[in-house]
This record gives structure tokens, sequence and C-alpha cells, in this order.
């Protein structure tokens, strides 16, 4: 699996007006003699500067897999079993969704589709998030918040127009709900593309050489329906069983709240790191290697998602130590 | 420890390899029809290959980008592709435009006495043989498949939700039916008989309506995606990739309700990825994963011979001409081989 060549994919996200369009005719651009296929949706924002631009239509559907979270984007997996048919071989494919998509579907679709799984893989989801009006598309619209919530870039745009007190603001508010997301400060979405495409985010290596701030949580917070973060660390070895039953139960029971999870354990009897990222109930885990030696062993791991603090996380997680 | 020789691919060439033509084209077999003793393949980078036999291939230049989808029409090939275009080309390499899309790829064809369809989107265009306009089918969701009848009375387009049945009545409309099931449904098709009618889904698994009473069921059991299956010997068997064995349904009598499907195995633990059938025999031809192309009786899985060995990558199309006499077979990297059945 880990050999075969596979066609990177970035998903580019981000609210109406953010700034994607800006940044895929930049990609486009700066990446000479790469060749790109660009998915766009037909109702999306026009002047897409590239000679392979296909149409989708966002059709999601649910997987009739008994999990009610599991949505799909039919429409991609069409389009991309159909470009992995060309003659030319393509170096990466770029989806630009519409500002109002939830992310989850598209990242799901390369968990549930064994031919898409087998010839591309999910790069990165890339969030642009427009620094003067994200604060409040946060509060008026809930995809705004899932497209921070799903980012493994967030390029907080347009910081031109805002003043240097309300970019921490906005910072803090992208931090509170996905600790883990890279932030990048732009204007004009003038990030350096090496830290947008090729990142290999989804990758269980990944997560082994960025991990994410693993600081205390803030439980505080307004509304019920805000999405957050937590996460937990153990010097303790977990007892696997334990783990497997709780974590299992917890994605069967609450995946659709969960939206993103990342963590690293330590198994009681283990010689292995044992690394894992979900989208929702769709989980991706192996064991990635004997722990290094100039490091302590420790299990970290992070929920973003709505209605954490009902989950009895903590207490959860507590009593999966081993005795 | 001792080894089993039969778990490794059988690296010398098959007699039907040293006979035959084979090629090593470097872009994708996507499709393959027979017409007549003729076979036309289609590829990755738009072109199309003819191939007869005493005759070297013909090489024609149709398509832009991929071909998507080919049906025959008489002695046409129909063809769409991500060019947007829809094609009808003869034997003799003449190409014409039904029609184009522009940036919208045509991802299914079909035909039946004259009668043209084709699919772009979530809209089936039908060409009456006798009208230059088509009439607009519209569904709610993307197509993923389209078939006629034997009779051509009938249209099954396959989409999310279940299949909507067209039919024209007595005084030339067409009205729908629709048989519904949550999910994505693509490859669909009638069983020769007409009694059945049946899609491989985006799951892992077969959706079948007994037509005469909407009776519908799952087959199910399935290691990957079915995304090959063909009603073998009229309406005898539904033979079906997407198992390590090829797995052949009984539809005679009282359909495959209850009934345990036929299992024909193949060495080593590659899946089926392509089946075509025997013309009028109870035998169907695999393709697998790794390349291999087998020739298998149904119902005496000792016969079984190979046709082509392993070439590490997954078999996307077989053709068998009509006279029986000669088959094609391609792959995702490209490799093809022509050659004649019969010993000579």
């Amino acid at each position: 699996m880990e050999n075969k060549h596979q066609v990177p994919v970035t998903v580019l996200t981000g609210f109406l007006g953010a700034g994607k369009t800006t940044l895929l005719n930049r990609i486009l651009t700066e990446q000479h003699g790469q060749k790109y296929a660009v998915i766009v949706n037909e109702f999306g924002e026009q002047g897409i500067d590239n000679d392979l631009v296909v149409d989708a239509d966002e059709e999601v559907f649910e997987m009739n897999n008994g999990c009610i979270c599991c949505t799909v984007r039919g429409d991609l997996i069409r389009i991309l079993s159909g470009l992995m048919k060309r003659a030319d071989k393509l170096d990466a494919i770029i989806v630009e969704t519409t500002g109002l998509a939830d992310p989850a579907p598209v990242a799901q679709t390369f968990f549930v589709d064994q031919d898409v799984a087998n010839k591309t893989k999910l790069d990165a989801i890339v969030t642009v998030a427009d620094a003067v009006h994200l604060s409040s598309q946060i509060e008026d619209h809930h995809e705004a918040e899932e497209q921070i919530a799903f980012g493994d870039v967030i390029l907080l745009n347009k910081i031109d127009l805002v003043k240097d007190e309300n970019i921490d603001v906005v910072t803090k508010r992208i931090r509170k709900i996905n600790p883990f997301a890279k932030i990048i400060k732009t204007t004009k979405c003038g990030a350096p593309l090496k830290e947008i495409l090729n990142l290999d985010a989804f990758s269980l290596k990944r997560i082994l050489e960025v991990e994410p701030d693993f600081l205390e949580s803030d439980h505080d917070h307004e509304h019920d329906d805000d999405v957050t973060s937590l996460s937990f660390v153990s010097d303790k070895p977990l007892d696997m069983e334990k783990f497997q039953n709780w974590f299992g139960k917890l994605l069967q029971t609450k995946g659709q709240d969960i939206m993103r999870t990342k963590g690293i354990l330590d198994f009681k009897g283990e010689n292995d790191r044992y690394v894992f990222q979900g989208v929702h109930m769709l989980m991706d885990a192996s064991p990635m290697g004997k722990w290094p030696d100039d490091k302590e062993r420790s299990s970290r791991l992070v929920f973003i998602g709505r209605n954490l603090e009902t989950m009895n996380l903590k207490e959860g997680f507590e009593a999966c130590k081993s005795e | 420890m001792t080894t089993d020789l039969n778990q490794f691919p059988q690296l010398d060439k098959t007699k039907f390899e040293q006979r035959g033509i084979q090629l090593e084209i470097g872009v994708p077999v996507t499709c393959a029809v027979s017409i007549g003793n003729y076979i036309a393949a289609g590829f990755g980078d738009g072109t199309i290959r003819i191939f007869s036999s005493g005759e070297k291939h013909k090489t024609l230049k149709a398509h832009k980008g991929v071909i998507l989808c080919m049906a025959k029409d008489g002695d046409n090939i129909l063809t769409g592709g991500d060019d947007g275009y829809f094609l009808k080309i003869s034997l003799n390499g003449e190409i014409n435009e039904v029609t184009n899309f522009g940036s919208r790829w045509v991802d299914h064809v079909a035909a039946h006495n004259g009668n043209l369809v084709c699919s772009s989107g979530k809209v089936a265009y039908y060409w009456d043989k006798n009208k230059k306009e088509p009439k607009s089918l519209n569904h709610d969701s993307t197509i993923g498949g389209l078939a006629f009848d034997a009779k051509g009375r009938r249209l099954a387009v396959s989409r999310y939700g279940g299949v909507t049945v067209w039919k024209k009545d007595y005084s030339n409309k067409w009205k729908s039916t629709k048989l519904d099931w949550k999910g994505s449904h693509n490859k669909v098709s009638f069983s020769p008989d007409g009694k059945y009618l049946v899609t491989s889904m985006q799951e892992n698994v077969l959706r079948c309506w007994r037509l005469k009473d909407k009776l519908d069921f799952a087959m199910s059991g399935y290691g990957s995606k079915v995304k090959s299956f063909a009603f073998i010997d009229d309406s005898s068997y539904l033979a079906t990739s997407g198992a390590i064995d090829a797995i052949c349904w009984p539809f005679d009598g009282e359909g495959p309700m209850g009934r345990t499907p036929i299992c024909v195995p193949y060495v080593g633990n590659n899946q089926v990825t392509f089946i075509e059938p025997f013309p009028n025999e109870k035998a169907i031809f695999a393709g697998l994963s790794d390349g291999s192309v087998f020739l298998s009786q149904i119902e005496n899985e000792n016969n079984t011979i190979i046709i082509r060995s392993f070439t590490g990558s997954e078999v996307s199309a077989i053709a068998m001409t009509d006279d029986k006499s000669s088959i094609f077979i391609g792959d995702m990297s490209g490799n093809t081989l022509w050659t004649s059945i019969w010993d000579q």
C-alpha cells in the first residue's frame, strides 16, 4: 500500500469570498511545469486558469454501512476514477468546494472508496478564512466553523485589513476550534506553496512529525453548539482492550458530533507506538514502529467537535489507563 | 517449509500469448466492444484501436481525452469522452459527432436498433433513429449507468437512490417507473429474458429487482466493489467480479433467492475485476487484478484454462468477436492481447 503511486489531492475550502479562487490561481500560475487537475463546483467562482478543469456537482450521499454520518461525495468518486484513466500522469488534484460545503464528506470519500484510496490520497484540507469576517461567519454559519475544524492548514487571509489586536482575537478563536491546524497569516493568500501542497497531512507518519499543541484544554465557551477541541495526555500506559472498547463505542454513538480525532498511544505490553486519526466515525490506525529512545512514552489524544463536554471524555480516557 | 509453485504467477507465456499479438500501449484500456468479427478498444488518451484477424490493427484519434464509455450501434462504434463529445465511428475510421456537451463528460452510452442514448450528468439524451433532436430524460442525481432491455422497449437508468425505468407508452410518450433502494447505483443491466434488473452499488453488493412484482433483494458477500458483471448463456447465470472467485448467481427457474452461487476459483488471492461471457455457453472469461485472464466452465471448476498470464495491472476490458474466434484483452497499464481462441 505504501509504495504505490498515489496522486495527492488537496481540498480547498473556505467561506464565500475568503479568497479560495485567489489561492487556486496562485497555485496554478506559480507551479510551472506541474500538471494539475482542478475540480470545481459549477456554481463556484469563475476565472480559473488551468487546462484541466472539471465541473462537479457536490453530490453527497450516505453509505449503507450502518454508520449514520458516513456521507461521501459521489461525484468525486466518479471524477477521480475518470481522471485516473488519463494518459498523462497528474502531479496533483485540487478540489475546490463551495463556500457552504461541509468538508467531512470529501475527506470521508478517501476512507470509503477502495479505488479512490488506491490511486489517490488526501494530502490536506486547506481552509481559507477571511480575517475581517471570520468571527461573525462562525457565529452565523455552522459551515464556517466546520471548515475551520477540518482544516490542516488555515490561511488567515486579508490581515492587511484588520488591526493587530483583532488578528489575535481571530487567531485565538481558530485555535479554540482547531488546535492542530497550521495557521498562516496572509494578504492575498500569499503563503509559500510548500506550506500548502504536498503536506501528507492525513498520513499517520505525519501525525508523529507534526505533533499538535497538547495544551490544557479550555473548557468554557459561549454556546453549546460551538465546535471546540479537547486533548488528553497520559504518562501511564493504556490498556488496549479497554481503550478499544471505549473509543469504538464513543465513535459509534457520538461520531456525528466528533469531527476529527488524532492520537499517539502507548499501550501496556506493546513495544510499538500506535497512531490513529479519524473523520467522524471513520478511522485509520496503525502501529508506527518502536518508541524512540530519546522520547518519553506517553499517550496523547485530541478531539475536535461539538458537545464534547457531554461525552465524559476525560473520565473515559482515565478509565483506560492500565492497572 | 514447502513451496507451492502455484502460488506464483506463471511467468511463461501462454499459447495464446505466443500466437497472438501483444502490445504495450502505455495508456489505460477503458472499454472494448465486438462488432461482427472486429473488436474496437478505447483508451485513456482518446484513441481507438480496431482489431481484426489477418489485418494490422487500425488506430484512430477520436477524443481529446479519456474514452469513458463505448457501445455498438449496428456496424458503428459509439463513444463518450471526458472531452464532452459523443461520437459515432465507423469501422473504416469515419468519425461523426452526435453531439458535444462542452466541459461536461459523457459518462455512459447505449444503443438499440439504431436508437441511441448517452448520459451527461443527470440527463439521459435519447435519439430516436428517425429524429434529429434528442429527447432529454431528466433525473434528480447523476446517472451511474444505462441499459436497454433485449427488445429495446425499456431503458434503465441507474442513479442515487435506485433505478428509473423508462418506457414509451402506446402514444409514444415516455413514462417512467422508479425502483428505489438507498445508495449509489452504478452499472445496470436487464437479464436477457427481461425478468430481472440488476445494479452494482458503491457498497460491495448487487441489488436485484424481479420486475413482475418489483420484489427486490441483495446479492452480497463481496470483498470489493463489483465493477463488472454479465448474464451468461441467455439468463442462466449472472457472473460477477468483486471477489477472488467469479461469483455466478443462478437466474434460471425461480431465480437466485435462497440459492447459493457457484464460485469459480482461481489460483492466488487476486480479485476478479472483469467478466465477459463466452456467448451461448455456460462459460466465462474472468480478468483479474494482476492482469491474468482465465476461461472457465461455470459448472465444472476443473475446466479452467489460462489465456493471459500476469502483467501486474488490473484487467479493464475483454471482448470476444461475434464468430467466437478471437478475443481482445486490455488492462489499466495498456497491455493488450489480441489472439485467436482455437488451435489451428
